[in-house]
């Protein structure tokens, strides 16, 4: 395929995703699909940008969840105690987990591998240590519950179901470009060198702590939109978004889906969570059951969800040039 | 003072055994098992099922030999699902965590499944309490203590003596090499992950006896001994046991004298100033 052919399918594409995000809240009418949709675009935000890190840069980061929850917390507290005014918190929030995003990594980067995952593992843990401690500012075990709805032009975002969908949809759309550039640019580029030959990289001028401290920060301040909007959303920034399960969850959605894809992670996010929603009767079996797709989707598509398209798109062009030349 | 030393003793001689496991299945197959928590929760769970009367009801001896025969049963069956399909491919660190990842989510669900969440324990070896130097303590934690050190001691006899032991060594310093030497290089895999998978069960046989045994009951243990390996160096085995011990004491220390809630960052402060002078871990060998 030509580059010029791309670029119009990519336009193309992009305006079909536009068109469904526009159409998509009008369509999905009851509370429980409306809510299950916000929660899904959210976790599609912190997935794909957790491909950066762990897909374009190869780094082990395993905190992405913990930027995503962090943004709540500093939300909450920003609004109920500091009464800083809505949206500005949400500014705040970015500066925060841009800022922490950035000291984590160069803590972190001054190990190689595994250790970065052990690390990043056990900051998350922090978090919650640090959290339930805390229990006059965090509100502990509980929560902070309170955080005040958004507010635009004097319209309460919260009084009607479909805006949370509309603003949630317009930052998986803005995280989306962002990355796409950004992978596509070349500091993209120069991630993926690092990630690929590291030595020869830096041979070529490259500087690997520099360009991975601000693939981190990059992919840490759509997560931080997500979680302060998630924080408002449900009117509470809780400790659970820390656990274990979810963790699980959100890095299983950028594995499953493939990661270095971007698309990938977004289109695992929608499909994990309408799963894991279907099988909630299911009680605990229903993780059993993720737990083995993720082993067999793993040894079966090592390239994810997007790689299953990607062989298929191969496959037909593949046929098309075969029928133009005989 | 010798309550805190003691608390540190007990934890540092469970983090040692359960990081040892990590270590050696990191320095022969250079991949990390996220799932040695369950594998921990699990042993604890085959001895009380074995000799409490809620279960068989075959007494205690009974269940602690059951639980150490299926622990090296468990720990190669884990290798064969979870870890033998991806060595060898190009990203298989990332993928393996992964999969351990999904494997310690499954087993800890179908425990729950199984068993309920309600609180377990295993019985007492030995009952009472022993005082020594001024220090109360029960004959339990005396025994974890005592005993540990000498389960690591002949796991380090075992490592230099045997000849599996020096397979597992071989493998770890050159793979290539061993396997031209003849070496069995997949049958020492799966020995590494039952050593490894015996010593998690041990330790939660020593957990299930002090306190309780429930299905996320190898999560924290298991995130100590992220710290300690990380402080000791993977695939270093002493450095791995120092640390243990040394993540344990300051834990106590710093419960007893600073409290608990902040125990978790005085222990994060001394891993950052650790890793800030030392990148590779405290006795870690320089990475390639």
């Amino acid at each position: 395929m030509t580059p010029a052919r791309n670029k119009r399918i990519e336009i193309g594409l992009w305006i079909a995703a536009i068109a469904v995000a526009l159409v998509l809240p009008q369509m999905l009418g009851t509370g429980v699909w409306r809510n299950l949709a916000v929660l899904a675009i959210l976790f599609a935000v912190v997935a794909s940008n957790w491909d950066l890190t762990l897909g374009y840069a190869g780094i082990f980061n395993f905190a992405h969840v913990a930027f995503f929850g962090i943004a709540g917390y500093v939300s909450a507290i920003a609004t109920i105690h500091l009464g800083v005014p809505i949206w500005l918190d949400v500014g705040l929030a970015v500066v925060v987990v841009g800022a922490l995003a950035a000291l984590t990594a160069v803590l972190a980067l001054r190990l190689r591998g595994i250790y970065v995952a052990l690390v990043t593992f056990a900051f998350v843990q922090l978090c919650v240590a640090l959290i339930i401690s805390q229990k006059a500012l965090t509100g502990g075990a509980v929560g902070l519950v309170g955080v005040p709805d958004l507010e635009l032009f004097g319209f309460r975002l919260g009084s009607d179901g479909r805006s949370y969908f509309y603003l949630a949809e317009a930052v998986l759309l803005a995280s989306t470009f962002f990355l796409r550039r950004l992978v596509r640019s070349d500091f993209g580029l120069s991630l993926v060198a690092l990630r690929d030959n590291e030595h020869y990289a830096i041979s070529r001028g490259i500087s690997a702590t520099r360009q991975r401290v601000l693939a981190m920060v990059a992919s840490s301040l759509f997560p931080a939109v997500a979680g302060s909007i998630y924080a408002h959303y449900l009117i509470v920034a809780s400790p659970d978004i820390f656990s274990f399960s979810l963790t699980t969850l959100i890095l299983s959605m950028t594995l499953l889906g493939g990661t270095s894809t971007i698309f990938g992670p977004i289109l695992a996010a929608i499909v994990l969570t309408v799963v894991t929603e279907q099988l909630a009767s299911f009680g605990v079996i229903r993780f059993m059951i993720i737990a083995v797709l993720i082993v067999l989707t793993l040894r079966f598509l090592p390239g994810g969800i997007w790689s299953f398209g990607e062989r298929i798109a191969a496959w037909r062009s593949r046929a098309q040039t075969q029928e133009t030349t005989s | 003072m010798g309550s805190v030393i003691v608390a540190g003793l007990v934890s540092g001689s469970i983090y040692a055994l359960i990081a040892s496991g990590l270590s050696l299945v990191w320095g022969a197959l250079g991949v990390f098992n996220f799932a040695h928590g369950v594998l921990l929760m699990m042993g604890a769970f085959a001895a009380w099922w074995v000799s409490d009367p809620a279960g068989l009801g075959l007494g205690l001896f009974a269940g602690i030999a059951a639980s150490l025969i299926f622990m090296l049963a468990a720990g190669s069956i884990l290798y064969a699902l979870l870890v033998r399909p991806w060595i060898g491919t190009p990203a298989a660190e990332l993928t393996v965590i992964m999969t351990t990842i999904a494997g310690a989510m499954f087993l800890e669900n179908l425990a729950l499944y199984t068993f309920g969440a309600r609180l377990k324990a295993l019985d007492q070896i030995v009952t009472g309490t022993v005082t020594i130097a001024g220090t109360a303590m029960h004959a339990q934690n005396l025994l974890v203590i005592i005993l540990a050190p000498v389960l690591l001691c002949s796991l380090a006899l075992f490592l230099k003596l045997s000849k599996h032991g020096l397979a597992i060594r071989a493998i770890a310093q050159n793979s290539e090499a061993a396997r031209l030497l003849g070496i069995k290089v997949e049958r020492t895999y799966f020995i590494t992950f039952g050593v490894s998978a015996l010593l998690a069960g041990i330790a939660g046989v020593m957990i299930g006896g002090l306190f309780n045994i429930t299905p996320s009951m190898g999560n924290d243990p298991l995130l100590r001994a992220f710290l300690v390996v990380v402080f000791g160096g993977l695939g270093s085995l002493p450095g791995t046991i120092i640390a243990a011990y040394v993540i344990a004491l300051i834990e106590a220390t710093s419960s007893y004298y600073i409290g608990i809630y902040w125990t978790p960052v005085v222990l994060f402060s001394v891993l950052i100033a650790i890793l800030l002078l030392r990148p590779n871990g405290l006795l870690g060998r320089s990475s390639s």
